[in-house]
């Protein structure tokens, strides 16, 4: 990716989140911050309802990902740095079922 | 190989299986479907990977799917638990793909049909006895041998699982079951809510069995000694090591064993979680689950060159090449971390502690502050999870219960 692309689509992203993405997560109390896109990877963290949230790993891969990969087709990847571990208050918590 | 293949993962909103099997589907770079018994968040603009099924009906979940997959064809459906594994084969037998038969799979999630269909295939398995919960609980202790176990019919993870060796015992059992079978967060329906099982206590060393059924051979994965002993009241599982210590004679008769119930059962396809008993009577079956290890246990397990057990479980499911099933040479073992007591988890000390501890490779604490916490029979979760990896089993086992010590938790 050129430099000069790269403010382009962070932007991007970045509206595809206050606009979408944002606004559905926050049904569950989460949210998600966008922390950059290098080499058309997006790097992000989700918070709220979604940092520790046992479902936090469905609604990145098959819900974020898929979304952004479709609406801006030069994503290649959504790669997540929360550290659940630091949630106080995820949507769902896990168990051995 | 990959890129096209679309698979659907059956993921329950609370399980710990989520990371490991996402993760797995996207180093085999498939076309990934989730769907969980609550809808996402994310449903409505992801509707090509995303879906809402009723696990609890698996015949209505495979026509959902089966109506959903008209326009997007499946390769492969996996559940990852107990629940999910009944409709993963609904939907597998509906839409042709690789899986065992319904039938199988709910013979294996009711703890009674299991046992009946053991027992008459000679499978060894403790006495047992389906009581309803509508029965005196006095009247009924009359009918079984002690010490027996009694437990839910349907439940997992020793959920409910309690030891009675008296005739009062029985009865404190037999209504802390029946309360537990009444909570708001276990979803039994049907005959499982309504029965429980009591069986005979049987002495002995446990194990658990991970294995791969390939078009009805059964292929040893891990087989995990269960080093502290279980003998009750509850029945709380902490240590797993592996490979097992026991002779080779054994662990060769705790292959059959769990071969021959797996045959009985008629599962076929796809992963098993046997736990057995073993004295000097041989082993003993408890359970045979047509699903993988649970918690985040799998993580002890690599196989070849590194492949963790979830692609393993999702290759086969897809029908692709599997390298090898052989276990890395290293021992390996994991602690579920014990709840002590219930309460409100106010803090964790000790974690750098604990991973700082000679052959501990991990330690993930997934319980959070301020979650409230329930230890057995009535719970359902751990504190956490204690990785270790060292030359011998022995040293395993040292290194997690050294970690497990350094742990400090808060709960009031």
């Amino acid at each position: 990716m050129s430099e000069a692309a790269a403010p382009d689509l962070k932007t991007r992203v970045q509206d595809l989140i206050d606009t979408m993405i944002n606004p559905a997560v926050a049904g569950h109390g989460g949210f998600v911050e966008l922390i950059d896109v290098q080499d058309n990877r997006v790097y992000l963290t989700m918070g709220g309802g979604c940092q520790g949230c046992g479902a936090a790993d469905v609604t990145l891969k098959a819900g974020i990902e898929r979304l952004i990969k479709e609406e801006i087709p030069e994503v290649v990847e959504v790669l997540d740095t929360t550290d659940h571990s630091q949630g106080t208050n995820p949507y769902y918590t896990a168990g051995k079922s | 190989m990959g890129g096209s293949a679309r698979l659907l993962l059956l993921l329950p909103t609370r399980t710990y299986r989520t990371e490991d099997f996402v993760e797995a589907a996207r180093t085999l770079g498939v076309d990934l479907v989730c769907a969980s018994e609550k809808p996402s968040t994310m449903e409505a603009l992801a509707p090509g990977s995303l879906l809402t099924l009723d696990f609890a009906d698996p015949d209505g979940a495979a026509a959902s799917v089966a109506e959903w997959s008209t326009e997007r064809p499946l390769a492969a459906v996996v559940g990852v638990d107990d629940v999910t594994a009944a409709a993963a084969a609904a939907i597998a037998d509906r839409l042709g793909l690789r899986a065992s038969a319904p039938a199988a799979v709910a013979a294996a999630r009711d703890k009674f049909q299991m046992r009946q269909c053991l027992a008459a295939a000679g499978v060894s398995v403790p006495r047992f006895r389906k009581i309803s919960l509508a029965e005196n609980p006095v009247l009924a202790a009359r009918g079984v041998e002690f010490p027996c176990v009694l437990k839910p019919l349907t439940l997992s993870a020793s959920r409910g699982v309690i030891r009675a060796n008296t005739t009062e015992q029985f009865v404190v059992a037999f209504k802390r079951i029946a309360a537990l079978l009444a909570r708001d967060d276990v979803t039994v329906t049907g005959d499982a809510a309504r029965s429980l099982l009591a069986e005979a206590y049987v002495p002995g060393l446990e194990v658990a069995l991970e294995g791969l059924l390939i078009d009805g051979g059964l292929h040893v994965l891990a087989l995990f000694d269960k080093p502290d002993p279980l003998e009750g009241p509850f029945f709380e599982e902490t240590i797993y090591v592996t490979p097992s210590r026991l002779p080779e004679t054994v662990q060769r008769a705790i292959h059959d064993t769990t071969t021959a119930a797996c045959t009985a059962l008629g599962l076929t396809q796809g992963p098993i979680h046997a736990e057995l008993r073993v004295n000097d009577d041989g082993p003993w079956v408890l359970e045979v689950a047509a699903r993988s290890i649970g918690g985040l246990c799998s993580r002890t397990l690599r196989f070849g060159t590194g492949m963790t057990l979830e692609e393993i479980i999702l290759r086969h499911a897809l029908g692709w090449s599997i390298a090898t099933l052989e276990r890395e040479r290293p021992a390996a073992g994991v602690m579920m971390v014990p709840i002590p007591r219930a309460g409100v988890l106010r803090g964790v000390r000790g974690v750098d502690e604990a991973k700082a501890t000679r052959h501990i490779e991990d330690v993930v604490i997934s319980a959070h502050v301020g979650q409230d916490v329930v230890p057995l029979p009535d719970g359902w979760q751990y504190l956490g999870f204690i990785f270790a990896r060292a030359d011998t089993p022995t040293a395993v086992e040292d290194a997690l219960r050294i970690a497990h010590a350094r742990l400090q938790f808060t709960i009031d």
